[in-house]
């Protein structure tokens, strides 16, 4: 048995893990309800909706956390995005009198538009300015926080608009719109990682920044394109849930944050940039989703919710961490 | 239901008896007492009342006649600071206060920062204290590190009242610790916010089922109240069932996750109190996901324009709007009865309107609606 099969184990880890928690889920709903736990597609719906948002941000975080930076203005550039969004498509019905259709769809690309901006000014300050990525997001944290409260005046902004609310709690043949969309973006994102240029310069980023530029890597348009990448993620996080909620809010994602760069951990990337993979990051969510929703429905007392989800990060940090002892400091390729 | 049901805005002045020292006693009282005690004590509360609607009348006829004669001497400025000015809550509560202002003919200052932030909040504070204002009406961000800049005022002889926050206990005018200063503390008595939504959502649920709090998180005083308050109530309807309380970090998907994961549980889950605006619209949206809309009934607190839809539609049952307008009408009047002599009550608890989709086109209901 070599590193080769350890390691594919390794990288299956949070999959493993997310078998597991399904498995002490099905039980208990079993011993002490007589139901079923995974085998209602009910279940499977509803925590499929839950990961979607957090999921988003996750995906473009990864590529930022293998890169070693991290990106923490994501929720509010989603917070941005969903006012904005909903604004815009107040706004095309009650201004430009597009019907509704046109209206959502230029809500939504407006609230991706928007999270162009937060995306380039943390990679030009990033980048060609060489402030740390923690400070340089939290700046833009606040930043994007301010100018969407300043937005929204305060409020949350309604919006009726029934595609708009088609897009956000839909279904096709009983396949949720919005865990549709995910699906894709997961499989772009996973193509971009491991497929592109792109992607495999991310990699090499992380890894070691000197190398990358010794290598002829334009290191700056690189680190640009990632931070981009991250903010247009959160923008069609916060599109989405304006369509969802019908509604846009400032806060919407702010208590996101800290999940989505959990998923990326748990998924078995390293903040110390160099590894992490999409199917981690699309595990790593599955996690928190199925705890915090398995928890509700087996009926922990809401305190040990808390407790559970803190002890499944620090478990899988450990994890990782021994992981790279046994195979001497590995790094994806 | 009963009387306090009908609440008039002149009648929820409620300056609380002095042998309950804080919201949290009056709430347990309305929720243990039985109909016999709750006359009694609505009885006791008309009599408080007095005083209070005779500042308030003070207005129109000029009841207090030293404040009227007081009034043509000198004009007072009374300042208000709230929590954030972005809110449509506190933004309310300046109309409420502009009102009185305008009414009692004194002069009214609204300033404050645009985010809940204590480190915000104080150079405004600071810079209001420095244009020497007679009283400030105060929401203070944080309970312990605004006493000291208050003190300031204080000791520079401004009347300082705490209107929907408040510092140290909330008691104040006791004599003892060194945050009892401001002379009064006006705000929503959140218990009872949480018992009317207890009888509403009971009511509206045919008095049987099972029910659940969606909570923001443990520790904030309003939203632990308004839970305290619909348990209790709840204890007293038998066969209505109260399910684990379920907190969601003010995040919508969350909440909206949580009742699906309970409905999975619990098919026939009957009602939700989402405890604030994050846990009501997410507990909709998850209920809505579950296919329950108009099953699952949910009671929703507090009040922005957008409920007016949400009740129509049917995403919310009820709605409990605080009144935010007469927390800066009370608080302001409460510092003009005190800038000139007379007594003011340490504890003023405003009153909550039930909406639901029967009543929020009559005007009177509708004016309770939080406005931008």
């Amino acid at each position: 048995m070599g590193p080769g099969v350890l390691s594919r184990i390794a990288d299956l880890r949070a999959w493993i893990f997310l078998v597991l928690l399904l498995i002490f889920f099905e039980t208990w709903a079993n011993v002490a309800y007589g139901v079923t736990f995974i085998g209602n597609t009910y279940n499977l719906q509803s925590i499929g909706i839950f990961a979607t948002a957090p999921l988003l941000l996750a995906l473009g975080q990864t590529f930022v956390i293998i890169s070693a930076g991290i990106d923490l203005s994501v929720g509010f550039t989603m917070g941005l995005a969903a006012v904005v969004s909903a604004h815009v498509a107040n706004l095309g019905m009650s201004h430009f009198g597009l019907n509704p259709l046109l209206a959502m769809l230029l809500g939504l690309l407006s609230g991706i538009a928007v999270a162009f901006i937060p995306g380039l000014v943390n990679g030009w300050l990033i980048a060609r300015l060489r402030v740390p990525p923690f400070i340089g997001t939290l700046g833009m944290y606040g930043i994007a926080r301010g100018a969407a409260f300043l937005i929204a005046g305060g409020m949350t902004v309604p919006v009726s608009n029934e595609w708009f609310a088609y897009i956000g709690n839909g279904r096709i043949y009983g396949v949720p719109i919005l865990v549709i969309i995910a699906v894709v973006v997961i499989f772009l994102m996973h193509y971009l990682l491991s497929q592109t240029k792109f992607g495999q310069h991310t990699y090499a980023l992380g890894a070691s920044r000197v190398a990358a530029v010794r290598s002829g890597i334009n290191v700056g348009g690189l680190t640009m394109r990632i931070y981009l990448l991250a903010a247009v993620c959160a923008g069609l996080a916060g599109a989405l849930y304006s369509a969802r909620f019908t509604a846009g809010a400032a806060q919407a994602g702010e208590p996101l944050l800290l999940s989505s760069i959990a998923a990326v951990v748990i998924g078995g990337a390293s903040l110390f940039g160099g590894s992490g993979t999409i199917a981690g990051t699309v595990a790593g969510a599955l996690v928190i989703a199925v705890i915090e929703y398995g928890l509700v429905f087996i009926n922990v007392e809401p305190f040990w919710q808390f407790i559970a989800v803190g002890v499944v990060i620090i478990i899988s940090v450990l994890v990782d961490q021994s992981q790279r002892k046994l195979l001497g400091g590995r790094q994806d390729d | 239901m009963r009387t306090w049901e009908g609440w008039r805005p002149a009648d929820v002045g409620w300056p609380a008896p002095k042998r309950r020292p804080n919201m949290d006693v009056i709430g347990t009282f309305v929720a243990v007492g039985s109909d016999k005690e709750w006359e009694e004590y609505m009885i006791q509360r008309r009599s408080f009342l007095g005083l209070m609607g005779a500042a308030g009348a003070a207005a129109g006829t000029g009841l207090l006649t030293t404040q009227a004669a007081l009034a043509q001497d000198k004009k007072f400025t009374i300042a208000l600071v709230p929590g954030l000015t972005t809110d449509a809550f506190y933004i309310t509560m300046h109309r409420g206060a502009q009102a009185a202002a305008d009414a009692l003919g004194q002069d009214l200052l609204f300033q404050g920062a645009s985010e809940w932030n204590v480190t915000l909040q104080v150079p405004v504070l600071d810079a209001v204290i420095a244009r020497n204002p007679a009283a400030i009406l105060i929401a203070p961000t944080d309970k312990v590190q605004l006493v000291e800049p208050l003190k300031k005022a204080h000791a520079a002889g401004i009347t300082v009242v705490c209107v929907d926050t408040f510092i140290g206990t909330g008691v104040f005018q006791t004599g003892s610790g060194d945050a009892d200063f401001p002379i009064s503390y006006v705000a929503s008595d959140n218990v009872l916010g949480g018992v009317m939504a207890a009888r509403a959502l009971a009511k509206s649920i045919g008095e049987k089922g099972k029910v659940y709090v969606s909570n923001v998180k443990p520790g904030i005083s309003t939203t632990d109240q308004r839970e305290e308050g619909f348990k209790k109530e709840m204890a007293n309807h038998p066969n209505i069932e109260i399910l684990e309380t379920q907190f969601n970090d003010d995040d919508a998907n969350k909440a909206a996750a949580q009742v699906q994961a309970v409905i999975g549980r619990v098919p026939d889950l009957a009602g939700v109190f989402g405890a604030n605006l994050f846990s009501a619209s997410g507990t909709a949206n998850g209920v809505k996901q579950a296919g329950k809309q108009g099953v699952v009934k949910i009671a929703a607190f507090d009040a922005p324009q957008s409920v007016v839809q949400e009740l129509k539609d049917g995403t919310f049952e009820i709605v409990i709007a605080q009144h935010p307008a007469e927390i800066g009408y009370f608080g302001f009047v409460s510092a003009f009865a005190h800038l000139t002599g007379n007594p003011v009550p340490t504890l003023i608890g405003t009153g909550f309107t039930v909406m639901t989709k029967d009543n929020i086109d009559d005007p009177d209901i509708a004016k309770y609606l939080y406005t931008g």
